[in-house]
Protein backbone atom coordinates (compact mmCIF):
# COMPACT_ATOMS: atom_id res chain seq x y z
CA UNK A 1 0.00 0.00 0.00
CA UNK A 2 1.16 3.58 -0.95
CA UNK A 3 1.16 5.43 2.41
CA UNK A 4 2.05 8.34 0.69
CA UNK A 5 0.23 8.20 -2.64
CA UNK A 6 1.27 10.67 -5.47
CA UNK A 7 -0.42 11.38 -8.97
CA UNK A 8 1.59 10.56 -11.78
CA UNK A 9 3.38 13.30 -12.86
CA UNK A 10 3.59 12.26 -16.39
CA UNK A 11 -0.39 12.72 -16.30
CA UNK A 12 -2.26 15.69 -17.21
CA UNK A 13 -5.61 16.53 -15.62
CA UNK A 14 -8.29 19.13 -14.71
CA UNK A 15 -10.91 18.68 -12.75
CA UNK A 16 -14.43 19.34 -14.16
CA UNK A 17 -17.54 19.83 -11.83
CA UNK A 18 -16.31 18.04 -8.97
CA UNK A 19 -14.48 15.11 -10.76
CA UNK A 20 -11.14 14.33 -12.72
CA UNK A 21 -10.14 13.84 -15.93
CA UNK A 22 -7.08 12.65 -16.72
CA UNK A 23 -5.26 12.21 -20.00
CA UNK A 24 -2.14 10.15 -20.34
CA UNK A 25 -0.13 12.06 -23.39
CA UNK A 26 2.09 9.25 -24.64
CA UNK A 27 -1.25 7.12 -25.37
CA UNK A 28 -3.91 9.27 -25.45
CA UNK A 29 -5.92 7.22 -22.73
CA UNK A 30 -8.22 9.56 -20.95
CA UNK A 31 -9.46 8.17 -17.53
CA UNK A 32 -12.60 9.72 -15.83
CA UNK A 33 -13.05 9.62 -12.02
CA UNK A 34 -15.80 9.90 -9.97
CA UNK A 35 -16.17 12.20 -7.15
CA UNK A 36 -14.56 9.72 -4.51
CA UNK A 37 -11.89 8.67 -5.98
CA UNK A 38 -11.08 12.33 -7.43
CA UNK A 39 -10.96 13.17 -3.93
CA UNK A 40 -7.93 10.60 -3.12
CA UNK A 41 -6.67 12.30 -6.65
CA UNK A 42 -6.61 15.90 -6.01
CA UNK A 43 -5.25 14.62 -2.56
CA UNK A 44 -2.34 12.48 -3.62
CA UNK A 45 0.35 14.69 -3.33
CA UNK A 46 2.52 13.07 -1.61
CA UNK A 47 2.17 14.50 1.23
CA UNK A 48 -1.27 13.87 2.83
CA UNK A 49 -1.04 10.00 3.88
CA UNK A 50 -3.63 7.16 3.35
CA UNK A 51 -4.66 8.36 6.56
CA UNK A 52 -5.07 11.85 6.14
CA UNK A 53 -7.08 11.34 2.54
CA UNK A 54 -9.24 8.87 4.87
CA UNK A 55 -10.26 11.26 7.46
CA UNK A 56 -11.12 13.58 4.58
CA UNK A 57 -13.53 11.45 3.16
CA UNK A 58 -15.04 10.32 6.49
CA UNK A 59 -15.78 13.77 7.40
CA UNK A 60 -16.95 14.26 3.63
CA UNK A 61 -19.29 11.31 2.92
CA UNK A 62 -20.00 11.29 7.23
CA UNK A 63 -18.90 7.54 7.02
CA UNK A 64 -17.05 5.84 9.87
CA UNK A 65 -13.31 5.90 9.49
CA UNK A 66 -12.74 2.39 9.27
CA UNK A 67 -14.91 2.53 6.73
CA UNK A 68 -13.49 5.15 4.92
CA UNK A 69 -9.94 3.63 5.12
CA UNK A 70 -10.99 0.60 3.28
CA UNK A 71 -12.72 2.09 0.79
CA UNK A 72 -9.22 4.75 0.35
CA UNK A 73 -7.16 1.86 0.40
CA UNK A 74 -8.91 0.19 -2.13
CA UNK A 75 -9.55 3.51 -5.07
CA UNK A 76 -5.33 4.08 -3.80
CA UNK A 77 -5.05 0.48 -5.18
CA UNK A 78 -7.19 0.73 -7.66
CA UNK A 79 -5.87 3.78 -9.38
CA UNK A 80 -2.02 2.49 -9.19
CA UNK A 81 -2.75 -0.56 -10.90
CA UNK A 82 -3.76 1.91 -13.63
CA UNK A 83 -0.89 3.88 -13.61
CA UNK A 84 -2.78 6.78 -12.69
CA UNK A 85 -0.62 6.85 -9.10
CA UNK A 86 3.35 6.52 -8.49
CA UNK A 87 5.04 4.10 -6.96
CA UNK A 88 5.42 4.35 -2.62
CA UNK A 89 7.78 7.03 -1.68
CA UNK A 90 8.53 8.67 1.64
CA UNK A 91 7.38 12.25 2.16
CA UNK A 92 9.03 15.19 1.89
CA UNK A 93 10.38 16.48 4.90
CA UNK A 94 10.23 20.40 5.57
CA UNK A 95 13.60 21.98 6.39
CA UNK A 96 13.93 22.22 10.20
CA UNK A 97 10.88 20.03 10.76
CA UNK B 1 16.72 30.21 -38.90
CA UNK B 2 19.57 31.93 -40.52
CA UNK B 3 21.58 29.53 -40.84
CA UNK B 4 18.76 27.94 -42.51
CA UNK B 5 17.85 30.67 -44.38
CA UNK B 6 21.31 31.29 -46.04
CA UNK B 7 21.77 27.65 -46.82
CA UNK B 8 18.20 28.39 -49.14
CA UNK B 9 20.19 31.03 -51.38
CA UNK B 10 17.93 32.99 -53.11
CA UNK B 11 14.44 30.55 -52.33
CA UNK B 12 11.28 33.32 -52.55
CA UNK B 13 9.21 32.44 -49.43
CA UNK B 14 5.78 31.42 -50.53
CA UNK B 15 3.81 33.18 -47.64
CA UNK B 16 0.46 32.34 -46.44
CA UNK B 17 -1.45 32.68 -43.03
CA UNK B 18 -4.02 29.81 -41.73
CA UNK B 19 -6.20 30.83 -38.93
CA UNK B 20 -4.14 34.02 -38.54
CA UNK B 21 -1.09 32.12 -38.23
CA UNK B 22 1.60 33.45 -40.84
CA UNK B 23 4.01 30.95 -42.29
CA UNK B 24 6.47 31.50 -44.35
CA UNK B 25 7.82 28.44 -46.61
CA UNK B 26 10.51 28.52 -48.16
CA UNK B 27 10.10 25.14 -50.48
CA UNK B 28 13.21 23.85 -52.28
CA UNK B 29 12.02 22.81 -56.07
CA UNK B 30 9.73 23.98 -58.57
CA UNK B 31 7.65 21.16 -58.67
CA UNK B 32 6.50 21.09 -54.99
CA UNK B 33 6.22 24.59 -54.59
CA UNK B 34 3.98 24.88 -57.34
CA UNK B 35 2.30 22.37 -56.06
CA UNK B 36 1.81 23.72 -52.72
CA UNK B 37 0.55 27.56 -54.59
CA UNK B 38 -1.89 25.69 -56.18
CA UNK B 39 -3.10 23.54 -52.87
CA UNK B 40 -2.90 26.90 -50.62
CA UNK B 41 -3.57 29.54 -53.28
CA UNK B 42 -6.72 30.73 -51.27
CA UNK B 43 -4.42 31.19 -47.98
CA UNK B 44 -1.51 32.93 -49.84
CA UNK B 45 -0.27 36.71 -47.78
CA UNK B 46 1.41 39.39 -49.10
CA UNK B 47 3.33 39.75 -45.91
CA UNK B 48 6.34 38.59 -45.04
CA UNK B 49 7.38 38.17 -41.99
CA UNK B 50 5.98 34.60 -40.64
CA UNK B 51 6.82 31.52 -39.03
CA UNK B 52 9.49 30.47 -41.17
CA UNK B 53 9.50 26.60 -42.25
CA UNK B 54 12.35 25.18 -44.10
CA UNK B 55 11.26 22.09 -46.36
CA UNK B 56 14.54 20.21 -46.77
CA UNK B 57 14.61 16.93 -48.70
CA UNK B 58 16.93 15.21 -46.82
CA UNK B 59 16.06 12.77 -43.65
CA UNK B 60 15.44 14.03 -40.32
CA UNK B 61 19.72 13.33 -38.89
CA UNK B 62 20.46 16.70 -41.34
CA UNK B 63 18.63 18.57 -38.46
CA UNK B 64 21.05 22.05 -38.46
CA UNK B 65 23.69 21.73 -35.73
CA UNK B 66 21.75 24.92 -33.33
CA UNK B 67 18.22 22.69 -33.16
CA UNK B 68 19.87 20.27 -31.09
CA UNK B 69 16.37 20.57 -28.59
CA UNK B 70 13.33 21.74 -30.31
CA UNK B 71 10.63 22.65 -28.81
CA UNK B 72 9.04 19.66 -30.59
CA UNK B 73 9.83 17.31 -33.11
CA UNK B 74 7.34 14.83 -34.78
CA UNK B 75 7.95 12.05 -36.81
CA UNK B 76 5.29 11.02 -39.86
CA UNK B 77 6.41 7.85 -42.18
CA UNK B 78 9.15 9.21 -44.08
CA UNK B 79 8.63 12.52 -43.18
CA UNK B 80 9.51 14.62 -39.98
CA UNK B 81 9.26 17.72 -38.40
CA UNK B 82 11.22 20.21 -35.53
CA UNK B 83 9.85 23.10 -34.37
CA UNK B 84 11.56 25.59 -32.10
CA UNK B 85 11.69 28.93 -31.13
CA UNK B 86 13.17 30.08 -34.24
CA UNK B 87 10.49 28.10 -37.11
CA UNK B 88 10.37 25.09 -38.08
CA UNK B 89 12.08 22.37 -40.73
CA UNK B 90 10.08 19.61 -42.33
CA UNK B 91 12.43 16.95 -43.95
CA UNK B 92 11.70 14.13 -46.16
CA UNK B 93 9.04 15.71 -47.64
CA UNK B 94 8.67 14.58 -51.31
CA UNK B 95 4.96 15.60 -52.25
CA UNK B 96 2.18 17.98 -51.09
CA UNK B 97 0.41 15.07 -49.11
CA UNK B 98 3.45 14.87 -46.83
CA UNK B 99 3.81 18.71 -46.62
CA UNK B 100 0.03 19.18 -45.61
CA UNK B 101 -0.07 16.69 -42.50
CA UNK B 102 2.55 18.49 -41.51
CA UNK B 103 1.45 22.00 -41.58
CA UNK B 104 -1.61 20.34 -39.95
CA UNK B 105 0.82 18.92 -36.96
CA UNK B 106 2.94 22.12 -37.00
CA UNK B 107 -0.53 24.41 -36.06
CA UNK B 108 -1.48 22.56 -33.74
CA UNK B 109 1.56 23.51 -31.77
CA UNK B 110 1.52 27.09 -32.82
CA UNK B 111 -2.14 27.68 -32.41
CA UNK B 112 -2.26 26.25 -28.84
CA UNK B 113 -0.43 29.19 -26.98
CA UNK B 114 -2.57 31.32 -29.47
CA UNK B 115 -5.96 29.89 -27.61
CA UNK B 116 -6.97 27.88 -30.92
CA UNK B 117 -7.01 24.04 -32.01
CA UNK B 118 -7.88 22.24 -35.36
CA UNK B 119 -10.73 20.09 -34.64
CA UNK B 120 -12.19 17.02 -37.10
CA UNK B 121 -15.07 18.57 -37.89
CA UNK B 122 -17.07 20.29 -40.60
CA UNK B 123 -17.92 23.99 -40.88
CA UNK B 124 -20.85 25.32 -42.15
CA UNK B 125 -21.85 28.69 -42.41
CA UNK B 126 -25.12 30.03 -42.00
CA UNK B 127 -26.69 33.85 -41.57
CA UNK B 128 -23.10 35.20 -41.46
CA UNK B 129 -22.53 32.23 -37.92
CA UNK B 130 -20.25 28.96 -37.69
CA UNK B 131 -21.99 25.73 -37.09
CA UNK B 132 -19.55 23.33 -36.12
CA UNK B 133 -20.51 19.44 -36.85
CA UNK B 134 -17.98 17.06 -34.73
CA UNK B 135 -17.49 13.32 -34.49
CA UNK B 136 -15.38 10.34 -35.26
CA UNK B 137 -14.52 9.11 -38.80
CA UNK B 138 -18.40 8.40 -39.78
CA UNK B 139 -20.43 10.06 -37.67
CA UNK B 140 -21.46 12.20 -40.40
CA UNK B 141 -19.55 15.12 -40.92
CA UNK B 142 -19.20 14.94 -44.75
CA UNK B 143 -22.97 13.92 -44.72
CA UNK B 144 -23.82 17.56 -43.33
CA UNK B 145 -21.73 19.42 -45.55
CA UNK B 146 -22.88 17.73 -48.74
CA UNK B 147 -26.47 18.63 -47.65
CA UNK B 148 -25.46 22.39 -47.32
CA UNK B 149 -25.54 24.84 -49.86
CA UNK B 150 -22.67 25.64 -52.20
CA UNK B 151 -20.55 27.90 -50.47
CA UNK B 152 -21.34 27.86 -47.25
CA UNK B 153 -19.27 24.60 -46.23
CA UNK B 154 -16.43 26.43 -44.68
CA UNK B 155 -14.67 23.06 -44.35
CA UNK B 156 -16.12 19.52 -44.50
CA UNK B 157 -13.03 17.79 -42.39
CA UNK B 158 -10.55 19.84 -40.13
CA UNK B 159 -11.87 22.96 -38.34
CA UNK B 160 -9.88 25.51 -36.81
CA UNK B 161 -11.17 26.87 -33.60
CA UNK B 162 -9.44 30.19 -32.47
CA UNK B 163 -10.35 32.69 -29.56
CA UNK B 164 -9.69 36.50 -31.72
CA UNK B 165 -10.92 39.75 -31.37
CA UNK B 166 -12.82 38.26 -28.04
CA UNK B 167 -14.80 35.36 -29.06
CA UNK B 168 -14.56 31.90 -30.24
CA UNK B 169 -14.62 31.97 -34.46
CA UNK B 170 -13.82 29.48 -37.02
CA UNK B 171 -11.69 29.97 -39.67
CA UNK B 172 -11.78 28.51 -43.39
CA UNK B 173 -8.88 26.09 -43.92
CA UNK B 174 -7.01 24.38 -47.08
CA UNK B 175 -7.70 21.12 -45.20
CA UNK B 176 -10.35 19.00 -46.46
CA UNK B 177 -11.79 15.32 -46.78
CA UNK B 178 -13.75 14.06 -49.13
CA UNK B 179 -15.16 17.48 -50.66
CA UNK B 180 -10.92 18.34 -51.85
CA UNK B 181 -12.07 21.87 -52.27
CA UNK B 182 -9.84 24.80 -51.96
CA UNK B 183 -10.85 26.28 -48.91
CA UNK B 184 -11.77 29.73 -47.97
CA UNK B 185 -9.64 31.92 -46.02
CA UNK B 186 -12.43 33.75 -43.93
CA UNK B 187 -13.88 33.17 -40.37
CA UNK B 188 -16.93 32.90 -38.62
CA UNK B 189 -17.62 33.92 -35.53
CA UNK B 190 -19.46 30.49 -33.77
CA UNK B 191 -22.70 30.00 -33.06
CA UNK B 192 -22.39 26.41 -31.61
CA UNK B 193 -21.07 23.15 -31.77
CA UNK B 194 -22.46 20.00 -32.27
CA UNK B 195 -21.38 16.09 -32.07
CA UNK B 196 -23.13 14.18 -34.41
CA UNK B 197 -25.25 10.94 -33.95
CA UNK B 198 -26.96 9.53 -37.04
CA UNK B 199 -30.62 8.86 -35.40
CA UNK B 200 -34.06 7.95 -36.72
CA UNK B 201 -34.86 11.71 -35.48
CA UNK B 202 -33.93 15.43 -35.21
CA UNK B 203 -32.94 16.80 -32.20
CA UNK B 204 -30.80 18.50 -29.68
CA UNK B 205 -29.54 16.97 -26.36
CA UNK B 206 -27.63 19.07 -23.89
CA UNK B 207 -24.31 17.68 -22.31
CA UNK B 208 -22.68 18.90 -19.74
CA UNK B 209 -19.09 19.83 -19.51
CA UNK B 210 -17.60 16.99 -19.08
CA UNK B 211 -19.60 15.05 -21.70
CA UNK B 212 -18.64 17.40 -24.03
CA UNK B 213 -14.92 17.82 -23.04
CA UNK B 214 -15.52 13.68 -23.60
CA UNK B 215 -16.57 14.08 -27.03
CA UNK B 216 -14.06 16.68 -28.22
CA UNK B 217 -11.11 15.34 -27.15
CA UNK B 218 -10.78 12.38 -29.40
CA UNK B 219 -11.94 14.93 -32.08
CA UNK B 220 -8.68 16.98 -31.38
CA UNK B 221 -5.62 16.72 -33.09
CA UNK B 222 -2.60 16.59 -30.78
CA UNK B 223 0.29 15.57 -31.37
CA UNK B 224 2.57 15.78 -28.02
CA UNK B 225 2.97 14.14 -25.27
CA UNK B 226 4.53 16.89 -23.19
CA UNK B 227 2.16 16.87 -19.84
CA UNK B 228 1.93 21.13 -19.91
CA UNK B 229 0.77 20.93 -23.47
CA UNK B 230 -2.05 18.68 -22.54
CA UNK B 231 -2.57 20.53 -19.58
CA UNK B 232 -2.66 23.57 -21.77
CA UNK B 233 -5.16 21.84 -24.08
CA UNK B 234 -7.59 20.82 -21.55
CA UNK B 235 -7.62 24.28 -19.84
CA UNK B 236 -8.03 25.76 -22.92
CA UNK B 237 -11.11 23.07 -23.99
CA UNK B 238 -12.81 24.31 -20.68
CA UNK B 239 -12.69 27.99 -21.76
CA UNK B 240 -14.09 26.68 -25.03
CA UNK B 241 -17.09 24.68 -23.70
CA UNK B 242 -17.46 27.80 -21.30
CA UNK B 243 -18.18 29.99 -23.89
CA UNK B 244 -19.53 28.22 -27.06
CA UNK B 245 -22.98 26.26 -26.18
CA UNK B 246 -21.79 22.64 -27.22
CA UNK B 247 -24.82 19.97 -27.77
CA UNK B 248 -25.01 16.70 -29.41
CA UNK B 249 -27.14 16.76 -32.50
CA UNK B 250 -29.29 13.46 -33.46
CA UNK B 251 -29.65 13.62 -37.40
CA UNK B 252 -31.54 11.57 -40.13
CA UNK B 253 -29.60 11.92 -43.52
CA UNK B 254 -31.34 14.74 -45.21
CA UNK B 255 -31.17 18.86 -44.03
CA UNK B 256 -34.27 18.97 -41.68
CA UNK B 257 -31.48 19.11 -38.92
CA UNK B 258 -31.62 22.50 -39.50
CA UNK B 259 -34.76 23.14 -38.31
CA UNK B 260 -33.67 22.34 -34.16
CA UNK B 261 -30.54 24.06 -34.40
CA UNK B 262 -30.96 27.27 -35.89
CA UNK B 263 -34.72 27.64 -35.31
Amino acid sequence: MNLFPERNPKLAWREIDGEAVIISPEDSHVHELNETASLIWTSADGRHSVDDIADAMAAKYDVPLPVAKADACELIEMLSAKGLLVSPKQPEVQAGA
Amino acid sequence: MGTQASAQGSLRPLNISIGRVPLSLLIPGPHLREKALSRYREFTADSEGGLPVVLRSDAQSARRPECKDPNFSYVLDDASMLLDSFGAEFHGVRQEYALDSLLRILLTMVLLPQRGFLLHAATVVRDGRAYVFTGRSGAGKSTVASLSPAGTVLTDEISLLKFTDGRWQAYGTPFWGEFRAAGQNEHYPIAGIYTLVQSAEDRVESLTTKEVIRALLPCVLFFTSKVEANEDLLRLLLGFVGQVPCERLHFRRDDAFWKVIAA
